[in-house]
């Protein structure tokens, strides 16, 4: 007879990347799909409900449970196999986009889905179904995911695919961690003809011109993304910065064998090769802090003009994709009341119309975003599914550690969401935190979350996993 | 056929600092034979040389250089399909975990077969043809680690200071028929080999290469990669014995 593990749980501060929303938790760190159903036996034995987390890269409260417990799978972080021949991957859950790609990309792949940072696990790239910036042209990351072994509340391990179990293949991408965890991942990635892209830039006057570029390149484009100056007025509101990436052909890149070395992949960790970025955050705190985002979104947008200038030019995949980690915890300028992010998806007839008022309505509510990005969008087959035939917006919004000016802006994002929802728009739950229970059905349509209730049921009969986004939604 | 115009051939370039030596010379427009243990990788990485190039530029052998044996026919069957080698990179190596208590001789033997004689009986069939044609190099790629006896890895270090020696005396037995034999000893360097060992100040696998190329091209007889490690090797090797074991480096 063998004893029974004694599971022991620590007590930590779980927030989300914004860090604006979380709380304390009870924190365990597993490194085997054993010790998750162990950990899932003692929850229930406890009374208590489990949040799964990944890389804890989800803005909001995805990842979080306040005052329960969390199963952080950051330490099931095996890369079991890379197929150079195929491209496919197996991993644990806790396996970074990075850890990916330094493998892929050695052997001339590249991971189709990524995000804009690196530092997201494929578990939770899958339980969020993220995109990234050719969601328009190869769809969201569930699409590149083979198969999953699901470990369920109740222990049953369940190996899906799309032809094995269509249902659950289908609900549990995208299905924000809810019917179970992910303990092996077979991820497709896709040939690339050289270690870079060749970019270009873009400069977009309007909100209008940037939705036509992305319409004139989507049939051609590899990737396409504007970064936008949310304090542009009038007929200079939504004027951006258009990057547009292509693939290259083999051949066409003298030198691009040798960027396919992992290390020149990497984004560069020092500012003029001498200023360690991890030093940059505090003056952009100060750019916050004396309100002067306004000025920094002037200046790159005019810097803008120089860039477009002086492209196409050849970056290497890891420099193209992962802006975010140029400049290492540059979330924390937004301290102390930390950063939320507001990403409607809207239909394409309706793009214009919509992304125009609720920037316009943002800027008269005086909470300008000091952050815009534009996407270009296609539906995926997944049931709770963000994606639309159209454009996402996501807004990143300071958050006031004054509960007037924070409990505005939630307001805020509750009134645009019914501007977005109106127009048939949906939301993401990687980066939400302010959206209702009463539009979770909205967003989705009744049968869809009918069809998702039915699969919780099934699977989690006891509602062992929650998080604070599921309460907040009432899945 | 002027100078470096012949096949290459590149000895574990699998993975790390081969597998980046042969894309340089891949790129540079040589025709490179890499070669390998682990099958699958090695064909993978063959695969996308040429497919990243858009043309046939390297071809894979699959090889395991313990095998003796095999290293005369294999060199004769590389030159039959490629045409004349007239240079080779020996940078196959293995360095297991050992802990600092562990005398095992399983993994002393793999590293001396390994680092040490499969070099040799690669620099022995290259010089066997290199000196007859009076042309030829052969760069091998030894280690910091081969300066100093040190605690951590006995047989490592002794099996890279056999190899090193060993190509000095290749030198000086094939200098004065017009071949070429430079040694390279890398200090830290990014590859899978070190991918555990959080080195710090590592060079890419790719920087590594272009040093080790330079190297070749200037006729180096030994080459720190990167040249820093002279200075720090220099300064090791001139710490008395009865001070270095009791380091813990």
């Amino acid at each position: 007879m063998t004893d029974t593990p004694v599971i022991s749980w620590r007590d930590e501060d779980v927030r989300g990347f914004g860090m604006a929303v979380g709380g304390r938790a009870q924190v365990l760190r597993p490194t085997t799909a054993e010790q998750v159903a162990a950990a899932f036996a003692d929850a229930r034995a406890r009374g208590k409900a489990v949040a799964l987390r990944g890389a804890g890269c989800s803005y909001g409260d995805a990842a979080t449970n306040n005052g329960g417990l969390v199963l952080d799978l950051s330490h099931m972080n095996r890369l079991l196999d890379f197929d150079p021949a195929t491209g496919v991957a197996v991993c644990e859950p806790g396996v970074t986009v990075r850890d990916l790609w330094r493998r892929s990309v050695a052997h001339g792949f590249w991971p189709r889905v990524v995000s804009g940072t690196m530092a997201v696990s494929m578990g939770g790239a899958a339980a969020m179904n993220i995109h990234g910036k050719n969601n328009f042209a190869l769809g969201s990351f569930g699409e590149c995911v083979r198969s999953f072994d699901l470990l369920t509340p109740r222990g049953e391990l369940v190996h899906c695919t799309r032809a094995s179990a269509p249902d659950l293949f289908h609900a549990a991408i995208g299905g924000f961690g809810m019917l179970g965890c992910m303990t092996r991942l077979e991820i497709e990635t896709k040939r690339v003809h050289s270690g870079r892209l060749r970019v270009s830039a873009i400069v977009a006057k309007d909100i209008e011109h940037n939705l036509q570029i992305l319409e004139d390149m989507r049939g051609e484009a590899d990737y396409l993304v504007s970064w936008l100056d949310l304090h542009g007025k009038g007929a200079e509101l939504g004027r951006g910065l258009m990057h547009r990436a292509d693939q290259l052909r083999p051949g066409e890149d003298p030198d691009g064998l040798r960027f396919l070395d992992p290390t020149l992949q990497d984004v560069p960790p020092n500012l003029f090769g001498v200023v360690p970025k991890g030093w940059l955050w505090p003056g952009m705190w100060a750019a916050v802090h004396v309100g002067q985002v306004g000025l920094v979104n002037w200046l790159k947008f005019r810097a803008g003009f120089t860039e477009a200038r002086n492209s196409p030019y050849l970056q290497t995949h890891g420099a193209f994709h992962f802006l975010l980690d140029y400049v290492p915890r540059w979330q924390w300028m937004t301290k102390p009341g930390g950063l939320i992010q507001f990403q409607p998806f809207v239909p394409k007839a309706e793009g214009a119309r919509v992304l125009r008022a609720v920037i316009e309505k943002s800027q008269a509510a005086g909470h300008v975003p000091y952050l815009g990005v534009l996407k270009r969008h296609r539906p995926d087959p997944f049931l709770m599914t963000h994606a639309v035939d159209g454009y996402s917006l996501a807004m990143d919004f300071a958050v006031s550690a004054r509960k007037s000016r924070r409990d505005s802006l939630w307001r805020l994002c509750q009134e645009l969401a019914e501007i977005v929802l109106a127009a048939g728009g949906r939301f993401y739950y990687a980066k939400d935190a302010t959206l209702l229970a009463s539009s979770f059905p909205r967003v989705h349509g009744e049968g869809a979350v009918a069809a998702f209730r039915a699969q919780k049921a099934k699977w989690d009969p006891d509602r062992l996993l929650q998080t604070d986004l599921s309460r907040r939604l009432g899945v | 056929m002027g100078p470096n115009a012949g096949t290459c051939v590149v000895v574990g370039a699998s993975s790390g600092i081969g597998l980046a030596v042969a894309r340089r010379l891949a790129q540079s427009g040589r025709k490179v034979a890499m070669l390998a243990r682990r099958e699958r990788e090695l064909m993978g990485q063959v695969a996308t040389t040429n497919d990243v190039l858009g043309l046939q530029a390297a071809w894979g052998y699959v090889h395991d250089v313990a095998d003796f044996a095999a290293v005369e026919p294999l060199f004769a069957r590389i030159e039959q399909e490629l045409g004349p080698v007239d240079e080779v990179h020996f940078v196959a190596g293995v360095m297991p975990d050992v802990a600092i208590d562990e005398f095992d001789l399983g993994k002393d033997r793999q590293q001396v077969e390994v680092n040490m004689l499969g070099c040799i009986a690669w620099g022995n069939a290259a010089a066997r043809r290199f000196r007859e044609r009076k042309r030829g190099c052969f760069v091998g790629v030894s280690s910091v680690a081969g300066d100093r006896g040190r605690v951590g890895r006995p047989v490592y270090n002794a099996s890279k200071a056999g190899m090193d020696c060993y190509l000095e005396a290749l030198r000086n037995r094939l200098w004065r028929h017009g071949v070429q034999v430079t040694t390279i000893r890398p200090g830290f360097v990014e590859t899978p080999m070190t991918a555990g060992l959080r080195l710090k100040g590592a060079i890419p696998a790719d920087k590594a290469a272009a040093l080790i190329l330079r190297a070749r091209d200037r006729r180096k007889a030994v080459a720190y990669v990167p040249g820093k490690w002279w200075l720090i090797m220099t300064v090791i090797k001139l710490i008395p014995s009865f001070l270095f074991r009791r380091l813990s480096i």
